[in-house]
């Protein structure tokens, strides 16, 4: 693990990156520190300068402005020293389709000018990691999603690098599978390399040490996922919901005009609300009717983007 | 540059093009059929032109003159009795020239009168037209030898003799041709989509965060396509010679070279349309208008270059297919010598340099950070 000698070990630090493009300014003056061996989540709506920012931190995109170091390296100071310590799994492509499983894997490391000897222990160790029990002649375009997302980050970590960039990884696999590569990210973490990662979903911005959340190409929270959850949310969220009648769109409507609730929200059958300042549990009960049931639930981190994204910040 | 990387990116491409039907046939098929339309279907020679006949004469001498015009294969008479009936044929378009020969022609011939036949050839039909009169002379002669004389003086005593090709046999020149069509799909087209596909797929995006370098996943990916141009050259260059007979009489070295910088000006235009558009789509279509259009219509492959506006002279050099069109024809049937053929040869290194500047330094401007 490298870092700035003396201080703090970091694995990428980014110092009032800003990336523009034409006019269109995509990444604006952010600055953050990811730490070694931690899951950053990097989350934010379509076009809010993840993947940009994540194009420069692996050298495909200079910054306009801006200090970036990945593994204490400075992309100025020559890229191949950065891009062999590092490894991308992009949002758009994975792998060739019309290639076999092991083609694609002996393809990118043969890119990484990986030795034999080197290829196939790795090739083995990863297979094994992910627990591949297909035949390794299998055309990718024959595998299931989930499992080419696997057989993908095989191929991103063949040259076993200290951080791997995740862009979005698990979009369109199914749910198990989806647990499944989370599960891969913990224990590569476990072992000590750092993984920056996109997601939409959020329970698996959840199992992240931290998040940073991007909006408009900046960087408007970085937390871990508790500590987001209370610096956003500093009073309680009331869940709201009836086994007896139906809280339907015509209730809606008119509790969400009383002076008492500051905001509420339909979350499938139930509600969430919170509450105008120096209005106390109490009120809340006698505003809804007696049949329903009205508890304290911690915020979701649902809420907490909800709320950053649409209400700026807390 | 690392060549264990070009090579690798090589193979996958090898990968791409033997599990693609598409590009399969393309590589494939397509000389195949291409050299089987223009070398066996289009027939650019004549024989056998339908001539309606009127002989009003019925002499010795009249039958002597339509004797020339059968003896050759190039015509087909269909005699009739009456003049009308032969300029009928000739109106619904069952022949396409009339011959009529007025009563008298064989006692004004004797005389000092000028004896006159008459042809009619159907002027709706240009192609035809140049190759029957073309014919004509051939036969005028034949007939003055027929009746022993030259016809009347006026008549000049030209023989044409054809060189290189006596035999005007089209497919002699066709053929030779074809092979800049066949290089201008292969390179250019195919090495337009596979640069393009890395871009609208994203994985150029992959290849370029690994320590790999834009000139090799330039030179890996074409190093396939320069291979089958090649192999392309080879097999129309032997359907040539073997299946058509055509001769090949100039210096295999330097057709050898020239083919080289054909191919390699090709595949530079591909990548820079692939670089300019990075969508297969888009490709595809540039591939094919700035591509094979201007190598079937304005390389002198179908229409002869010198017979088009000044302007075309211009706009037709700055295409490859023009000059290598021109070695490729001197070289199998003209045997020029290399000297001979300095400028086309020049004006290919040329477009060679400024194809593959443009494209190298477009490239690296999109790909380097």
């Amino acid at each position: 693990m490298s870092g700035v000698e003396g201080g703090p070990n970091y694995s990428v630090e980014v110092e009032g990156l800003r990336v523009q493009f034409g006019d269109f300014i995509a990444v604006k003056d952010i600055s953050f520190n990811v730490n070694a061996g931690e899951i950053f989540g990097f989350l934010g709506a379509n076009g809010a300068g993840k993947t940009t920012t994540i194009r420069v931190l692996c050298g495909l995109l200079e910054p306009n402005l801006g200090d970036v170091r990945v593994m204490g390296l400075n992309p100025k100071q020559g890229l191949d020293a950065i891009k062999s310590r590092v490894g991308y799994m992009s949002q758009r492509f994975t792998l060739y389709d019309d290639l076999t499983v092991d083609e694609n894997l002996s393809f990118a490391a043969s890119l990484r000018k990986l030795t034999r000897e080197k290829f196939s222990r790795r090739k083995k160790d990863l297979l094994e990691f992910i627990g591949f029990e297909r035949p390794l002649n299998t055309l990718v375009k024959n595998l299931p999603g989930g499992l080419k997302q696997q057989v993908s980050l095989c191929a991103a970590t063949l040259h076993d690098p200290d951080i791997v960039f995740l862009d979005e990884p698990t979009a369109g696999v199914t749910p198990t599978y989806r647990a499944r590569f989370w599960s891969l990210i913990r224990s590569m973490a476990a072992s000590g390399k750092t993984v920056f990662v996109t997601t939409h979903y959020m329970d698996e911005a959840e199992q992240c040490d931290r998040i940073a959340l991007m909006r408009d190409g900046s960087l408007i929270a970085l937390d871990s996922p508790g500590g987001l959850k209370r610096s956003t949310f500093p009073e309680p969220i009331y869940e709201i919901s009836s086994s007896r009648e139906k809280l339907d769109e015509f209730w809606f409507e008119s509790i969400k005009k009383r002076p008492e609730i500051l905001k509420i929200q339909p979350h499938g059958l139930r509600y969430h609300a919170q509450l105008s300042k120096g209005v106390v549990e109490g009120q809340l009960r006698e505003l809804v009717s007696s049949g329903c049931v009205v508890r304290v639930i911690p915020p979701s981190l649902e809420d907490v983007f909800i709320r950053l994204v649409e209400g700026g910040l807390p | 540059m690392n060549l264990k990387r070009v090579l690798s990116i090589a193979q996958k491409e090898v990968y791409h093009i033997v599990r693609d039907p598409f590009t399969l046939a393309m590589a494939l098929g397509l000389p195949l059929i291409l050299v089987t339309i223009f070398g066996l279907a289009i027939e650019f020679n004549m024989k056998e032109i339908g001539i309606s006949v009127y002989d009003g004469d019925k002499s010795v001498a009249s039958r002597s003159l339509l004797r020339a015009f059968s003896s050759s294969d190039y015509f087909h008479l269909n005699h009739t009795d009456r003049l009308p009936e032969a300029i009928s044929i000739l109106d619904h378009e069952q022949s396409k020239a009339a011959l009529l020969i007025e009563p008298g022609f064989e006692k004004n011939l004797g005389s000092e009168k000028t004896a006159q036949a008459q042809i009619l050839i159907d002027g709706a039909d240009n192609s035809t037209v140049g190759v029957i009169l073309g014919y004509l002379s051939g036969v005028q002669n034949q007939f003055g030898r027929n009746v022993g004389q030259t016809l009347s003086g006026s008549t000049a005593p030209f023989r044409t003799r054809y060189l290189f090709n006596p035999e005007l046999n089209s497919r002699w020149f066709t053929v030779p041709g074809l092979i800049v069509i066949v290089v201008a799909i292969l390179s250019i087209l195919l090495t337009a989509l596979t640069i393009a596909r890395e871009w609208e797929n994203g994985s150029m995006e992959l290849l370029l965060s690994t320590p790999v370098r834009p000139i090799e996943i330039v030179i890996g990916k074409l190093l396939p396509y320069s291979l089958l141009g090649v192999g392309s050259v080879v097999f129309v260059y032997g359907l040539a010679r073997v299946a058509f007979g055509v001769p090949f009489v100039g210096s295999h070295w330097f057709y050898g070279l020239s083919v080289l910088l054909f191919i390699s000006a090709y595949l530079a235009q591909g990548l820079l349309i692939s670089v300019v558009t990075r969508n297969q789509q888009l490709s595809m279509q540039l591939a094919l208008i700035s591509g094979l259009l201007p190598s079937v219509l304005l390389s002198g492959f179908v229409f002869p270059i010198e017979n088009m506006p000044r302007f075309f002279h211009y706009l037709t050099s700055i295409f490859p297919a023009k000059w290598f069109m021109i070695i490729s024809r001197s070289l199998f049937l003209k045997g020029s010598e290399p000297h001979e053929l300095i400028k086309p040869f020049v004006a290919l290194v040329v477009l060679n340099v400024v194809l593959m500047g443009v494209a190298t330094k477009l490239f690296k401007k999109d790909v380097e950070p």
